[in-house]
C-alpha cells in the first residue's frame, strides 16, 4: 500500500521507455506473399527514456508534434499503457497497477472523447459519476453547480448531450471529468477543435481550479495560446525525448537563435533583403529574421542607412521556436 | 414533342438488360480485389446451411413427412429458400438498402439527373457480389434434393421452375421497393432490413403448413409463397397452371403498382428538395 | 466497498438505460417484432408434426410447443447481452480507455445498462405477448413455484450469458479476425440451447452434451421451469447449475480481464 507523501512530488517518472512492436508491410506481390508465412515487425521507441518531476500544484505543458510521445506518456501515468521499462509515480502509486485508489484520484480529458451519455441530459451522466465515486450527496452538489456556473453551462445540462454544439459538450465534459475532485488532470488537447471564446472559457476554468485545489495539471496541447495561458514551465518532447524542461519565458533564449526585426520605412518600399531573411511584408510592416547576435548591429546600420519610421527587436513566436527546434532535432532510427 | 432520350429508350427496348450487364461486370472486377470477403461469405453460407440440415435431420427423425411434403420434397425446398435468398442478397437488397440511403442524405439527385430511367438506375447499379454463393449452394441443394426424388426434371417443369422462380423475383423486387419508396415519406426504414430477413425465413417452409392468416399474408402481404413455395412446387411436380398464371398476373399487377408509386414518391422527393 | 455504495451504483445505470431506451421504444418494437419470425415458424413446424403424430411429438403438445415457443421471446430477450463483437469498436473508438479510468470494474457498466435495458423489453413485451397467446392458444398453466424459479431464472440466464459472452470478447485483445470463432460459438448456443427445438427432441447425445454446456441453463431452463411443470428437484438443480455457471463464469471473468488489460497495456489499440 503506497501513500503519497506530502513533501515528494506529484509525479515522478524515471527513465521512462515505451517500445511499440508495429507490423511492416511492403509492397508487391512477393512481400505479401513472405508475409502470410511470417510476419515482420519493427521495433518503435514511442517514448525513449524520459525523467522528469512535477511538484503539487504545479501546470505542466506538454509540447512536441505528433507522434512525439507526449499522448503514450499521459497514459503511461493515467495506467492505460504499461511502460516497457523505467518508473512512474503519480501521487506515490504505480499508474499501471490501476489501484482503485489511485484512479479516483486522476483524471484524464482526451479532446475529442465523450464520456457522456448522448441520448440524455448531462446532469444524468454526473449522477452516474457521483454513484462510481462515492461522493457525498451534497458536496457533490455543491461542486456540480459551482462548475455549471463557472462554466456558464446553465440550463444546457438538462438538455441531451446530442443537442449541444461542439463547445457546449466539451465544458460539460470537463465538469464531469472533474466532479470527483481529482488531485491530478492529465489534458490531452482539450481545446481541440473549440473556438476562440471557448477555448479561453475552458482555460480560465482549469487554471481557477488549479488555484482553488492545488491540483497538479499535465497538459498537451497544439496551442502555444493554451499553453501560454496555463503554463510556466514546459517540457519539450520528439522523438520519444526531451528536449528542454524549464520555464516557458526561457524557452526563445534557449532555442531562439534568432530574432525578428520589424520595419516600418517612412516612405517608398524598399528590398531590405540585404540586411537579413525577409519573412513577412505587411502594411508596409517589413519582418526580418537575423541571428541573435547580429540583431544590434543590424538594427542599428537599418536605423543609419534607411528611412526608418518604427523599429522593434522581438523574440520570435513561440511556435516558429518550437518549429525550429523540432526541425533541428535529429531523429535517431 | 419527344426528347433525344425518349427515342433512344423507344429503339432500344433491351437497354435496362444492357445497362445491368455493365454494373455487374463493374462490380465483379470490383469485388475480385476482396477474397477476404468470399471467405467470410463461404462460411457464413456455410453455418447457414449447416444450421438448416440440423433443422431438417430433427425433422425427419420424428416424421417421414410434412403436411404432403417428403423429405426430398423439403431439402427442395429448402435449397429454393437458400437460392432465392441469394438472389435477393445479390441484386435486390444491396440497391434497396442503397436507395434508402440515398433518400435519406437527399444524394438521390445524382441519379434523377442521369439520362436513364431512374428507377431502373436504382435497381439494377448496386450487386452485391459474393452473396451469389449462396445461389450456387441452393443450386446445388436442390439439385440433390431433386435426384432424391428419382423422378427427374423434364424440360417443361424446367420452364416451370425458371419461370416460377423469376416471377418470384420480381415480386419480391417489388415488394422491397414498395417498402423503399415509402421511405420518400418515412425517412427512418434501418429496421426493414432485419424484419424482411426475419420473415424470409418462414419460407423455408411450404406455406402450406401455415394457418390461414398467415399463410395469406405470406402470399399477398410478403410474397414468400411465390418467390419459395412455388417455384418449389414446379420442381416437385405440384405446380398447377392455374397457380403460374396467377403468380404472373401477381407479379404484373405489382410492377404496375410499383412503377405508379414510384413516380409519386418522386414527385414527393422533388418536391421536398425545392 | 458496501454494499450500498453498489446498489447505488446499479440503480443509477439502471435509471440511466431505461431513460436512454425509452426513447428508443419504437426502434426496440420493430425489433421484438421482427424477433418472433422465428419461434413463430418453428411453432407452426413443430405443431404441425405434433398434429400428424396423433397429439404431440417430443413430449409436447401442440399447445405445450405454443407455451413453449412463447415463453421463448421472453427468453430470447431476456438473453441479449453485450455482444462480443462490440469489443473491437470499443477498443478502437478509445471508448475503452474511458471505462479504464474509472475505479471500477468495466463489467459492472453492461451489465448494469443491458439490465435497466430489460425493463423496458419486459413492459413492451407484455403487449406483444398477450397477441401472440390469442392467436396460437397455448397451453400454460403454470404453478406458484414454476413462476418463482422462472422469475430467477430469467436473471440468472441473462448473468450467464453475460459473463460467458464477455470471456469470450477478449478474443477481441488479440486478434480482429474473431468472427468466425463467435459465429461458431453462436451456432453451437443455437442448437444446445434450447432456442431451436425443445432439447427433449434432440438425439440423446445432443442432450448430454447440452446439459455439460451453458447453453441450457440460459434457454432451455427458464422456458421449462414455466412451461413443462418440472419436478421441484429439477427446478432448484437448474437454478444451482445456473449459479454455479455464473460463478464458473465470474472467476473467467477477472481472469480473462486480467490478461486482457495487461495485453491491452502492452500494445495500446
Amino acid at each position: 500500500m503506497t501513500t503519497s507523501s506530502p513533501a515528494g512530488p506529484a509525479i515522478h517518472v524515471a527513465g521512462l521507455r515505451k517500445t511499440f512492436r508495429v507490423p511492416v508491410r511492403e509492397a508487391g506481390l512477393v512481400a505479401a506473399a513472405r508475409s502470410l508465412v511470417r510476419r515482420e515487425t519493427r521495433e518503435v521507441q514511442a517514448v525513449d527514456g524520459i525523467s522528469f518531476d512535477i511538484a503539487p500544484a504545479e501546470v505542466v505543458g506538454f509540447l512536441g508534434p505528433n507522434g512525439a510521445g507526449k499522448t503514450t506518456t499521459l497514459k503511461m501515468l493515467s495506467g492505460l499503457l504499461y511502460p516497457s521499462a523505467g518508473e512512474a509515480l503519480v501521487l506515490g502509486h504505480v499508474p499501471s497497477r490501476r489501484e482503485s485508489a489511485f484512479l479516483r484520484r486522476i483524471t484524464m480529458v482526451m479532446g475529442n472523447r465523450n464520456q457522456l451519455q448522448w441520448d440524455l441530459p448531462a446532469l444524468d451522466s454526473y449522477d452516474l459519476i457521483r454513484a462510481i465515486y462515492r461522493l457525498p450527496t451534497d458536496e457533490f452538489r455543491r461542486t456540480r453547480d459551482a462548475f455549471v456556473e463557472l462554466l456558464d453551462l446553465g440550463g444546457l445540462v438538462n438538455k441531451p448531450v446530442r443537442n449541444l454544439s461542439l463547445g457546449e459538450r466539451m465544458k460539460a465534459e470537463i465538469v464531469g471529468a472533474l466532479l470527483h475532485r481529482p488531485a491530478v488532470l492529465f489534458l490531452d488537447e482539450p481545446t481541440i477543435g473549440l473556438d476562440v471564446t471557448m477555448q479561453k472559457r475552458i482555460r480560465a476554468f482549469v487554471a481557477d481550479y488549479n488555484r482553488q485545489t492545488g491540483a497538479t495539471v499535465l497538459l498537451t496541447s497544439h496551442y502555444m495560446a493554451d499553453v501560454q495561458a496555463l503554463c510556466r514551465r514546459v517540457v519539450v518532447i520528439h522523438h520519444g525525448r526531451i528536449l528542454y524542461d524549464g520555464a516557458l519565458a526561457d524557452l526563445a533564449t534557449a532555442f531562439g537563435s534568432m530574432k525578428t526585426i520589424g520595419v516600418t520605412l517612412r516612405e517608398g518600399a524598399v528590398d531590405l533583403s540585404a540586411y537579413g531573411e525577409v519573412i513577412g511584408d505587411e502594411d508596409g510592416r517589413i519582418l526580418l529574421r537575423v541571428e541573435r547576435a547580429a540583431a544590434p548591429d543590424v538594427a542599428t546600420r537599418l536605423l543609419r542607412d534607411m528611412p526608418v519610421a518604427d523599429l522593434t527587436i522581438e523574440d520570435p513566436p513561440i511556435e516558429d521556436v518550437i518549429e525550429h527546434v523540432f526541425a533541428s532535432a535529429a531523429p535517431t532510427e | 414533342m419527344s426528347s433525344p432520350t425518349v427515342e433512344r429508350r423507344r429503339r432500344e427496348p433491351l437497354r435496362p438488360l444492357r445497362l445491368f450487364g455493365l454494373f455487374l461486370r463493374v462490380s465483379v472486377l470490383n469485388e475480385l480485389q476482396y477474397r477476404a470477403n468470399f471467405a467470410i461469405q463461404l462460411f457464413q453460407s456455410a453455418i447457414a446451411l449447416g444450421t438448416g440440415l440440423a433443422v431438417l435431420a430433427l425433422v425427419f427423425g420424428q416424421t417421414d413427412e410434412l403436411a404432403g411434403w417428403s423429405q426430398p420434397e423439403l431439402l427442395a425446398v429448402m435449397g429454393v429458400h437458400v437460392l432465392m435468398g441469394g438472389i435477393i442478397g445479390t441484386f435486390i437488397q444491396p440497391n434497396m438498402v442503397r436507395l434508402m440511403g440515398d433518400i435519406r442524405q437527399g444524394t438521390l439527385d445524382y441519379v434523377l439527373t442521369k439520362p436513364e430511367d431512374a428507377q431502373v438506375l436504382v435497381s439494377i447499379r448496386e450487386v452485391r457480389f459474393w452473396q451469389a454463393v449462396d445461389i450456387v449452394i441452393g443450386g446445388v441443394v436442390l439439385a440433390f434434393a431433386v435426384a432424391q426424388l428419382g423422378g427427374g426434371v423434364g424440360p417443361g417443369q424446367a420452364v416451370a421452375f425458371a419461370t416460377a422462380l423469376l416471377l418470384g423475383a420480381v415480386m419480391v423486387y417489388c415488394f422491397w421497393m414498395l417498402l423503399t419508396i415509402t421511405a420518400f415519406w418515412v425517412v427512418r426504414m434501418d429496421q426493414i432490413v432485419e424484419l424482411f430477413e426475419g420473415v424470409y425465413q418462414a419460407g423455408r417452409w411450404p406455406v402450406t403448413i401455415y394457418p390461414g392468416w398467415l399463410r395469406i399474408s405470406l402470399t399477398f402481404l410478403v410474397p414468400i409463397a411465390f418467390a419459395v413455395t412455388v417455384p418449389a412446387e414446379a420442381v416437385t411436380g405440384r405446380l398447377t397452371p392455374e397457380t403460374l398464371a396467377l403468380a404472373a398476373g401477381f407479379a404484373a399487377l405489382l410492377l404496375a403498382v410499383t412503377r405508379a408509386f414510384w413516380r409519386i414518391g418522386l414527385r414527393r422527393y422533388g418536391g421536398a428538395s425545392a | 466497498m458496501n454494499v450500498r455504495a453498489w446498489a447505488d451504483i446499479y440503480a443509477t445505470q439502471i435509471r440511466i438505460a431505461i431513460a436512454d431506451q425509452f426513447q428508443y421504444r419504437v426502434a426496440n418494437y420493430f425489433y421484438m417484432i421482427g424477433m418472433i419470425a422465428e419461434p413463430i415458424i418453428y411453432l407452426v413446424v413443430w405443431s404441425t408434426i405434433a398434429r400428424q403424430q396423433g397429439g404431440q411429438v417430443g413430449g409436447f403438445t401442440p399447445g405445450q410447443f405454443a407455451a413453449y415457443y412463447i415463453v421463448w421471446t421472453l427468453v430470447r430477450n431476456m438473453n441479449i447481452i453485450f455482444t462480443p463483437f462490440g469489443w473491437e469498436e470499443r477498443i478502437r473508438q478509445g471508448e475503452l480507455s474511458g471505462m479504464l479510468l474509472r475505479p471500477i470494474h468495466p463489467i459492472h457498466w453492461d451489465l448494469g445498462y443491458f439490465a435497466g435495458w430489460k425493463f423496458v423489453v419486459i413492459v413492451l413485451w407484455l403487449p406483444l405477448a398477450a397477441v401472440l397467446a390469442f392467436l396460437f392458444s397455448p397451453d400454460l398453466d403454470p404453478r406458484p413455484i414454476d413462476i418463482a424459479v422462472f422469475a430467477v431464472a430469467i436473471w440468472g440466464a441473462y448473468l450467464i450469458r453475460s459473463v460467458v459472452y464477455w470471456i469470450l470478447g477478449m478474443l477481441t485483445f488479440w486478434t480482429t479476425r474473431v468472427g468466425p470463432a463467435f459465429e461458431l460459438i453462436f451456432t453451437a448456443e443455437l442448437l444446445l440451447s434450447g432456442r431451436l427445438v425443445p432439447l427433449s427432441l434432440m438425439p440423446d447425445w445432443a442432450q448430454q452434451l447440452a446439459n455439460v454446456l451453458p447453453f441450457k441453463w440460459t434457454f432451455g431452463f427458464p422456458i421449462e421451469a414455466l412451461v413443462a411443470r418440472l419436478p421441484e428437484d429439477q427446478l432448484l438443480g437448474g437454478l444451482a447449475m445456473q449459479a454455479l455457471w455464473i460463478a464458473i463464469g465470474s472467476v473467467g471473468v477477472a481472469l480473462a480481464w486480467r490478461v486482457a488489460i495487461r495485453r491491452y497495456g502492452a500494445v495500446g489499440n
